[in-house]
């Protein structure tokens, strides 16, 4: 039996991956809940906006990934950073993927708590999700990477349900007006900083540059998933607006799911429940590629990155995640939105990382290049 | 240790949680130990709050029998429908509330606001205001009509979105109620032993129901709310019935706000003329269409009147002030525009005769 290797690089994958992995990375747990952070029209302008700021993200990102070091992974890290700065980001990292991997769990476990399962008690869905995503990461990083296809098939379809609310009788296109801004409060300034942090994601696969081969057109594969999410948004949202009408839906915790519990169905009266669950997979895609992430990010810190990777070390990452899961989902997870401290603090951690890897990785290639 | 073993072992642990009691699911499913119930009527308790009752078994081929619990609140109305009956009632197939006029004169806040956080009961529930004792009905019917609920509530299916009556639905209810007009508006029906009729839409005042309609505002309101058409409009004052009646509603609101203008176009066929006269000719029809006109807008601008005195806005007329490039009205500046707004009324009729007419 040949030895364990989960950080595999004999495949290289289609762009096309980057497509669907920059596109499913940005519909995680923030799109549920986007609506209650915009509510008035005027947002759908600032998703566009901010859509296009997205882009110069993944712009930057881009370079990096036409540099010759993203195809070297961490020797590509090493040789441009230097090993020791590699090991301080990679720690660094460690937290901020941890803290992800929280907010999207977490915030799917209550959900599906709301709509789902009442009387249970969240830890076991922390578990089984867990058990899932350790499952699919213990496959190796190629295939999880490949299971994206799976989790876009599976989600994606989920948006044309909703067209037939904007069709709706009592409709009116005055749900959508005034469509300018007349008081641009600090609440503005919070949906601003929301669709940025729910648009990131992509700055992670920077770390997953090694199994790609053509980077050649990357650019316009990652464009392709980043305006494809930007349409979904846009899409969301004005379904939401007309659904609930910017008034009422600031009542709301969970508007999407609010919507999917309105649907009808001649044959299963919960609707609901089989979307959300079909969303899980979505979820599991993600907590994969992240666990897999902190394995990779933990290896490096603690100088290991060099040895063969085995089925107890990442065992053991998975169960630190889980212990981390179960203290913050007993301690700091706050049902309500505006009181979630670890909500609050992946917003601000997600636009930070959304804006700074991007940046950071370009003028250090920058002045790499100029040396 | 190869995969089948770890299959082996993941399987069995499985089963040593479920099995030995650890299930992480408390509520038991069981067909043959709940019922779901399709309706709740609340009424106004003798001493506590509310009178709850609801039909059971509401599926099965048993007798039916009416459960009524008095309570304080809503929820301890649901334990005590278990306490009482040997199956477990379960709310996901909950269809219709029934709340008596007196609660909605008080308001319904407290009620929907409950129903409204429980994810089993679905935001489709259709809300109904019914004016009489609706356990007197049901209890009257019980021998009578099998399955009245299921019936009831095909009823109201059948209506929604069809303009012949006001259907509204849980969340049609709260954005209306949180729109910033603040009016929404529900059904009213009647009930006695012998009949549950319609009798017309009933208007709130954020939860508070203040107004009903009558017979011809009732028709008046499905016109121009709702998808602009009726079956038959009856004109009983001037005995006359139109039949299909299509109304093609324009409305104008001058820049100050201080006048609304709303123009009518109806299209319809004169289906029925109950008072003496001679065979149609072109002039009689233009005299009845011309009678028909002012007598309407006399009306309308009476009712418009009345939701004006009241200050509510059940036909969304704020909507009409929006703009996509101007600051909205505050809530309070509109309603006391709305208050003193001169109202115009202008109705312009095409009848179609049944038969040939002579010139």
């Amino acid at each position: 039996m040949s030895g364990f290797s989960i950080f595999d690089k004999t495949s290289s994958l289609h762009s096309i991956y980057v497509t669907l992995m920059v596109n499913r990375i940005q519909m995680l747990y923030f799109v549920i809940i986007l609506p209650v952070f915009l509510i008035y029209p005027y947002m759908i302008w600032v998703i566009i906006l901010v859509g296009f700021l997205s882009q110069m993200s993944i712009f930057l990102l881009s370079k990096w990934f036409n540099s010759i070091y993203a195809s070297k992974g961490y020797e590509g890290f090493a040789e441009l950073l230097g090993e020791r700065s590699v090991r301080v980001l990679a720690f660094i990292g460690l937290g901020l993927i941890l803290l992800k991997i929280t907010v999207i769990t977490l915030g799917y476990v209550e959900i599906t708590q709301h709509f789902i399962f009442p009387s249970l008690n969240t830890n076991w869905m922390i578990l089984f999700i867990l058990l899932i995503c350790w499952y699919v990461g213990s496959l190796g990083m190629a295939p999880t990477i490949r299971f994206v296809v799976i989790a876009f098939l599976s989600t994606a379809w989920m948006v044309l349900l909703l067209v037939n609310f904007l069709f709706q009788p009592s409709n009116t296109i005055h749900d959508l007006f005034p469509l300018v801004p007349f008081d641009w409060t600090i609440e503005s300034w919070k949906g601003v900083l929301f669709i940025f942090s729910a648009l990131s994601g992509p700055e992670y696969l920077v770390l997953l540059a090694p199994w790609f081969n053509t980077r050649k057109k990357i650019l316009k594969y990652m464009t392709i998933g980043n305006a494809f999410t930007i349409f979904e948004y846009l899409f969301l949202f004005i379904a939401s607006l007309f659904f609930f009408g910017p008034h009422y839906l600031k009542e709301i915790r969970f508007p999407m799911m609010e919507v999917m519990r309105y649907m009808e169905s001649p044959v299963f009266e919960r609707i609901d429940m089989i979307l959300i669950s079909f969303y899980l997979i979505n979820f599991v895609f993600a907590i994969s590629i992240f666990i897999l992430l902190f394995y990779g990010a933990s290896r490096i810190t603690l100088k290991k990155s060099k040895e063969q990777t085995t089925k107890s070390g990442f065992a053991f990452c998975c169960s630190i995640v889980f212990i981390c899961l179960f203290i913050n989902n007993e301690l700091f997870w706050k049902e309500a939105t505006n009181q979630n401290i670890l909500l609050e603090l992946e917003i601000w951690a997600g636009a930070l990382t959304y804006i700074l890897i991007p940046l950071f990785l370009f003028t250090s290639l920058k002045r790499k290049g100029r040396v | 240790m190869n995969h089948k073993h770890a299959k082996i072992i993941f399987i069995i642990f499985v089963n040593i949680i479920v099995l030995f009691g650890c299930s992480p699911i408390v509520e038991k499913n069981l067909v043959e130990e709940i019922a779901p119930v399709t309706f709740w009527s609340v009424q106004k308790g003798d001493e506590e709050k509310y009178r709850m009752s609801t039909l059971i078994p509401p599926l099965v081929k048993e007798k039916k029998r009416l459960l009524t619990v008095q309570v304080d609140l809503l929820k301890e109305g649901v334990k005590g429908f278990n306490l009482k009956y040997y199956r477990e009632l379960k709310l996901g197939q909950l269809r219709m509330l029934l709340i008596s006029e007196e609660i909605a004169t008080e308001g319904i806040s407290p009620l929907i606001d409950t129903i409204l956080t429980d994810p089993d009961i679905s935001k489709r529930i259709y809300l109904v205001i019914v004016k009489g004792d609706f356990d007197e009905y049901i209890n009257s019917q019980l021998g009578v009509q099998q399955d009245l609920d299921y019936y009831l509530y095909r009823m109201f299916k059948h209506y929604d979105n069809q303009g012949k009556m006001t259907v509204v639905n849980l969340h049609e209810f709260m954005k209306a109620l949180h729109s910033p007009s603040h009016s929404p508006v529900l059904p009213v029906f009647e009930a006695n032993n012998e009949n549950f009729q319609y009798l017309g839409t009933g208007i709130f005042k954020n939860d508070k129901l203040i107004e009903t309609t009558n017979n011809l505002e009732e028709q008046i309101y499905q016109l121009l709310s709702n998808d602009h058409f009726l079956k038959y409009f009856t004109l009983r004052d001037l005995s006359f019935v139109l039949g299909h009646v299509k109304a093609d509603i324009q409305l104008d609101i001058n820049k100050a706000y201080s006048e609304l203008m709303l123009t009518v176009q109806l299209d319809g066929r004169l289906d029925e003329i109950a008072r003496e006269h001679d065979s149609l000719t072109r002039d009689e029809l233009s005299r009845f269409e011309l009678e028909i006109e002012s007598y309407l807008e006399k009306q309308t601008a009476d009712f418009l009147k009345k939701l004006q005195e009241n200050k509510v806005d059940p036909l969304h007329f704020r909507n009409h002030t929006l703009r996509p490039f101007s600051k909205p009205l505050e809530e309070k500046e509109w309603s006391d525009k709305w208050e003193q707004m001169e109202v115009k009324v202008d109705y312009d009729l095409k009848l179609q005769p049944l038969k040939d007419i002579k010139n």
